[in-house]
């Protein structure tokens, strides 16, 4: 074929029309989320409605307790930060084409070994940070690693593996915190770690501490990996298409590996975040109560956050809004902790199924214009 | 005596995962997974006990059965008119599930996070040679063959299996392809719901925000395991109850837990589930279309 | 319904040619039909097609025409946008295929409809109604096993029909939908895995179903056929009809010029002869293995010389697939030897070919070729992604403007219509996907391209312009392994060719030799005469 010279003016106007594109694109995923995020705060009204809450008391509560001051402002962050890191676990593994459910375990297991490090590795606090974080990712890697070598060898489904690598996970930390890490002291926690391993509070009386900025460089590092390096390129070719990454020169076995890794580090800081990040205890509470179940919630972050770091960032502050917010809606409305779960959950049900818009949309269009069509429609009936 | 138990127990704990997995191998045999099994299991756990609370154990289990179908219908719906995302769904399932039933125990009796069913709402056992027996353990075999007969020798069965290999080859011979998914996605969930009633108001009798304590994701694994042949649920969730069961009694038994610590104990099913799906059974083919939206053109 | 009281059929000879434009009454009509698809496609513009009972009706246009569309709406699994159908003088409304076979209308896929894992007999009686108790299936046994002598169509009923040949997938697709009582039976490119011969078996076939009464619309693009079964045509084009007149008289020429309009099919670039003959791909004795463990390819030799198109014919699935796959690097060479240029490239990757000079078209573009949700953008560097000219200074990074730069340069010297360098892969037409992934290919300077069915599903433009890069490619003194089931393809392209029938070569033709009846044979595994082993 003769190469066609190249016609600049039809250039631009190729790229003017990519431009618009792209802004109506991000446009439309937007609308998609604050649709999903409307239907899941109305359910929620409704069930408050049907339990004889007053819902609206209720969403007051959750705005002052998310926004209302610059303490509630700070424990809207810091309820985020940990989220920002386990939605990433989900993200990250979901552009590679698989359904990580393991966040919550590999995080128990870096917050274990974050108390265990941080108690005993005594150094400038720097460094002592930074060790206590780097050795709870490698825990949370290594604890990944399993269930990405049963996939890749034995073909089980990692949501099966994962589950059960939590329920692990969530008995062996059971077992540390009760029989070595524990604080002949109190019965209800583990030893404290070091001052040097300790994050201070950034605003005084409010737990958000430096760790914010941990989660967040985390996920720019993610967001750049998977859009600005070859190796992102080849994971998210993995996660749509593996056949095509063999077919690129590339083994999708050893992306999907890297993505298992890079997400147990993500995970395992997270529960080092909670450890040495979360003023004032520096410790993890027998029942494991202080991580909660934020691997979980990181799910939920994850798809609200479309999968994308950055949205993710967007997403872990609206969910910890509402943890944070959630107790002083307990507080003005009665109304049980629990209940964000419930507009969680909704929440991603409505994004589970995106074509329900363009379908609603549709059957209105075809109700507006059987009205109008009444008499033909009429007709054919007679007929 | 530990046998007798020891047999009863794997029993009683093989009812809500072979249960669940009979309804679920149906389900993805017609191309709908649903990821959601636990969060299902949990609130028709929750909807059992005020059905038996006032009507009796049947209005419980009958309440459960309902509930898991109207929320198999809307998994469904999802799944199949709106060509969703399965596990999205499911997800979502799950973690409403956790809200909705730690809500509506603090509704329902004002204590939060536990509530036991008192003796009179439960379902009555019968008395065998080895001991007290739940008839859940009867009907759990009964709905396997059920489900086997109508997989196996009934035209729907056929229509079944033929949306979940080539929906687009059952859609050109006629054969409702959305409709007969949509039947599978509801026949799952109220087996589900079943499951979880039996949980509730027969076998655990009571209801907490976590009572399936993951046996949703073990009815998962005993699907994997019975390559989709109810029968093989049926063993799936012995081997699998069999130690959950075992971990049960082993952590009331004093001695034990001085050599092991009973978290280990506790950790038992989820280990054996791990091994068993990566070991004995190895890969195996689900229907080729199974948890993928079907789309003309 | 056919009346099944009447003799066997078999014997060609009793169809008589009906057809409306020959006054006879019509039965079924399908007046001014349109087609709008959600994302705005116009697939079908007011089309009329008018048919008689008994007819042999050939739809015929080229690929992207409507055909399918057409067929899809006739047999209810596509929504019509506009239009009424009749059937009989009475409208008559088409939900879904249920409502098509109510009215005894039924399809037969290019893509089969068959469920791979059940047998034929479960295939054949799937989607009927009742139970499948013991005595209904040897009901439904002893009817199926009658339409098969009645018919002709002869198919073992207990075996899985994904170890059964293509060709007896297809005839028990046929029992299938003739199970349900049809009277309008509708065959989508029947012919396309069939080899000439098992072609010239279905048509037999079909004219004894015809003499019984039983109406077929044939859709295709092979004038050949038309002109060899049916008694009028209709041919589409671009979503609208542009002909329908009755077979007899007609030409090759005269359909052909309805059915590519004034674009006519352009002859290929003349090829330069070359002085110097020297190897760039030598196979000796390649064994390759299939996904379930057989001999796919069985002790294959063969060279490709530099300047030439080396074809391999023969019908899909007789192991050009692995061949391909296991010289491109996706599949394990299980014994022999491949050289390229004289390097030996057993056990070497697909990034390893590529460094070596090889550059590979596959067969299938979505499956490998392409990733179908990035963007065309994306997608012009798949392969080439991890070069250092896409780099920025730090290491590992992509520089995202140098790819933008050298995909508009891509985009721009093949041709590719996008409406935008964003714009997903899977959102542009076959065609220009396919000439994305030839340029990026071609853009490798390889020496040698292996391009698998490189116009397959494409229309007349794209396929000449694929065509030519194939034939400047091989001017260019490069090494081109062509595979194709087309057999006019081959013919227009290959300096030799080889026919490749279960897994083994068995012949290589020069040019000289080219003959289609030959080929045809030796495609059906007819060596001089004698069937191959």
């Amino acid at each position: 074929m003769d190469p066609r010279p190249v016609d600049p003016q039809q250039l631009q106007a190729m790229a003017r029309r990519e431009r618009v594109r792209q802004v109506r694109g991000a446009l439309g995923s937007v609308a998609e989320i604050a649709i999903a995020l409307v239907i899941g705060l109305g359910v929620g009204a409704l069930v408050m409605r049907a339990s004889g809450y007053n819902w609206l008391l209720a969403y007051r509560g959750l705005v002052l307790g998310a926004f209302g001051d610059q303490w509630a402002i700070a424990d809207t962050l810091a309820s985020a930060t940990p989220l920002i890191l386990t939605g990433l676990v989900f993200g990250l593994s979901a552009r590679a084409g698989y359904f990580n459910i393991g966040a919550q375990g590999q995080m128990v297991i870096g917050a274990v070994v974050a108390v265990a490090v941080g108690a005993y590795f005594s150094a400038p606090p720097w460094l002592a940070v930074t060790v206590v974080f780097l050795v709870s990712g490698l825990a949370g890697a290594v604890w990944a690693l399993p269930a990405a070598f049963l996939k890749a060898t034995r073909g089980v489904h990692e949501v099966i593996s994962t589950i059960m690598f939590n329920w692990i996970a969530h008995y062996t930390a059971l077992y540390l915190v009760f029989n070595v890490l524990n604080d002949p002291r109190s019965a209800e926690r583990t030893v404290r770690v070091l001052p040097g391993a300790r994050l201070g509070a950034l605003v005084p009386g409010a737990d958000m501490t430096s760790a914010l900025f941990v989660a967040v460089a985390v996920a720019i590092g993610i967001y750049w990996l998977l859009w600005h390096s070859p190796w992102g390129y080849e994971m998210r070719i993995a996660g749509l298409n593996p056949s095509a990454l063999r077919y690129a020169g590339a083994n999708p076995l050893w992306s999907v590996n890297l993505t298992f890794i890079l997400a147990g580090v993500a995970a395992g800081i997270a529960g080092a975040t909670q450890v040495i990040g979360r003023p004032p205890t520096y410790a993890l509470y027998g029942d494991l109560s202080n991580l909660g179940d934020l691997g979980f919630d990181g799910i939920a972050v994850a798809l609200i956050g479309r999968n994308h770091p950055l949205g993710i960032i967007a997403a872990a502050v609206f969910i910890g809004a509402m943890g944070a917010g959630a107790r002083m809606m307990q507080i003005m409305a009665g109304v049980p902790l629990d209940m964000v779960r419930i507009v969680h959950g909704t929440v991603i049900i409505a994004l589970a199924a995106p074509e329900v818009w363009s379908l609603l949309g549709k059957f209105l269009g075809r109700l507006r214009a059987e009205r109008n069509a009444a008499p033909a429609h009429a007709r054919t009936l007679q007929r | 005596m530990l046998f007798a138990s020891l047999v009863l127990g794997a029993l009683h704990a093989m009812v809500p995962l072979t249960i669940t997995a009979t309804g679920e191998i149906l389900s993805e045999r017609a191309g709908v997974v649903n990821i959601g099994l636990e969060g299902i299991l949990l609130i028709s756990a929750w909807t059992a006990v005020i059905g038996a609370e006032s009507g009796g154990p049947l209005v419980g289990l009958l309440a459960g059965v309902v509930t898991g179908a109207v929320l198999g219908l809307v998994h469904g719906i999802i799944a199949v008119y709106f060509r969703g995302d399965q596990t999205v769904s499911g997800v979502g399932l799950n973690i409403l599930a956790m809200g909705v039933v730690a809500i509506g125990i603090v509704d329902r009796w004002g204590a939060a996070g536990f509530h036991r069913v008192e003796r009179a709402f439960r379902v009555p056992s019968l008395s065998t040679p080895l001991g007290a027996m739940s008839p859940m353990v009867i009907v759990t075999i009964l709905l396997a063959a059920l489900t086997w007969y109508l997989l196996k020798y009934t035209n729907l069965g056929l229509k079944i299996q033929a949306c979940g290999e080539n929906p687009a080859a059952a859609d050109a011979a006629g054969v409702r392809v959305e409709r007969v998914r949509l039947f599978g996605a509801i026949y799952a969930g109220a087996l589900t719901g079943l499951a979880g009633a039996y949980l509730s108001v027969d076998w655990l009798a009571t209801i907490t925000d976590g009572l399936p304590a993951g046996r949703g994701f073990i009815a998962l694994a005993t699907v994997v395991f019975s390559r989709l042949n109810p029968w093989l649920a049926v063993l799936g969730g012995l081997i699998f109850g069999f130690f959950d069961s075992l971990g049960l009694i082993a952590s009331t038994s004093q001695e034990l837990t001085r050599i092991i610590p009973y978290q280990f104990i506790q950790m038992m099913p989820y280990v054996v589930t791990l091994f068993v799906v990566a070991g004995v059974i190895g890969r195996f083919r689900s229907p080729a279309a199974s948890g993928q939206p079907y789309r003309r053109e | 319904m056919p009346d099944r009281s009447a003799p066997p059929a078999g014997a060609a000879g009793q169809y008589k040619p009906v057809s409306v434009l020959a006054g006879a009454p019509p039965w079924l009509e399908m007046r001014g039909i349109t087609k709008v698809y959600p994302s705005g496609t116009r697939a079908l513009e007011n089309v009329d097609l008018v048919l008689a009972k008994g007819e042999i009706h050939g739809l015929l246009g080229e690929n992207g025409a409507g055909k399918s569309t057409l067929m899809k709406i006739l047999s209810g699994i596509l929504p019509l946008t506009s239009g009424r159908i009749l059937l009989g003088g009475r409208e008559i409304q088409l939900r879904s295929t249920h409502d098509g076979l109510a009215h005894g209308i039924g399809m037969v896929h290019q893509h089969f409809s068959l469920v791979p894992t059940f047998n034929a007999l479960d295939n054949i009686v799937l989607g009927r109604g009742g139970n499948l108790s013991a005595p209904e299936r040897a009901a439904a046994r002893a009817r199926v096993k009658r339409l098969m002598e009645e018919t002709g169509l002869h198919a073992p009923l207990d075996v899985p029909v994904e170890l059964l040949p293509v060709g007896t997938q297809q005839r028990i697709e046929i029992l299938k939908t003739l199970d349900r009582n049809v009277d309008l039976l509708i065959l989508d490119e029947p012919t396309a895995v069939l080899t000439p011969q098992e072609t010239d078996q279905l048509f037999d076939v079909l004219r004894g179903l015809a003499a019984r009464g039983t109406t077929i619309i044939l859709i295709t693009h092979k004038l050949r056929e038309v002109l060899a079964l049916t008694s009028a045509v209709t041919v589409l084009r671009s979503g609208r009809v542009v002909g329908n007149r009755l077979t007899e008289g007609a030409t090759a020429q005269d359909l052909a010029r309805m059915m590519v309009g004034t674009e006519r099919m352009p002859d290929v670039k003349p090829r330069r002869r070359h002085e110097k003959v020297e190897p760039v791909l030598r196979v000796a004795g390649l064994t390759v293995k299939g996904d379930s463990g057989q001999d796919a390819v069985k002790n294959v030799s063969f060279e490709i010389n530099a300047g030439e198109i080396f074809a391999i014919a023969g019908v899909t699935g007789n192991g050009q697939s692995e061949l391909i796959e296991a010289l491109t690097g996706l599949r394990p060479i299980a014994s022999g030897r491949a050289y390229l240029l004289g390097q030996q490239i057993n056990a070497k990757g697909p990034r390893q070919l590529y460094r070596m000079g090889l550059a590979h078209v596959p067969e299938d573009r979505h499956r490998l070729g392409m990733v179908g949700q990035f963007s065309v953008l994306e997608n012009s560097i798949l392969g080439v992604h991890h070069e250092p000219r896409f780099r920025r200074g730090l290491p590992g990074t992509l520089h995202w403007g140098k790819v933008r730069r050298y995909a508009r340069e891509l985009v721009h010297r093949f041709q590719v219509v996008t409406p935008s360098l964003s714009a997903p892969m899977r959102s542009l037409s076959g065609g220009n996907q396919q000439k994305l992934v030839v340029g990026r290919e071609l853009s490798k300077s390889p020496s040698l391209v292996v391009a698998g069915q490189p116009t397959r599903g494409l229309d007349v433009a794209a396929t000449a312009a694929i065509r030519d890069l194939l034939v400047d490619i091989r001017n260019e003194g490069k090494g081109v392994l062509l595979v194709s089931a087309d057999l006019d393809e081959v013919l227009a392209l290959a300096d030799r060719i080889a026919v490749m029938y279960e897994g083994e070569i068995l012949a290589v033709l020069e040019q000289d030799q080219f003959d289609r009846e030959r080929i045809g044979l030796l495609m059906g595994g007819v060596r001089d005469g004698s069937a191959a082993g």
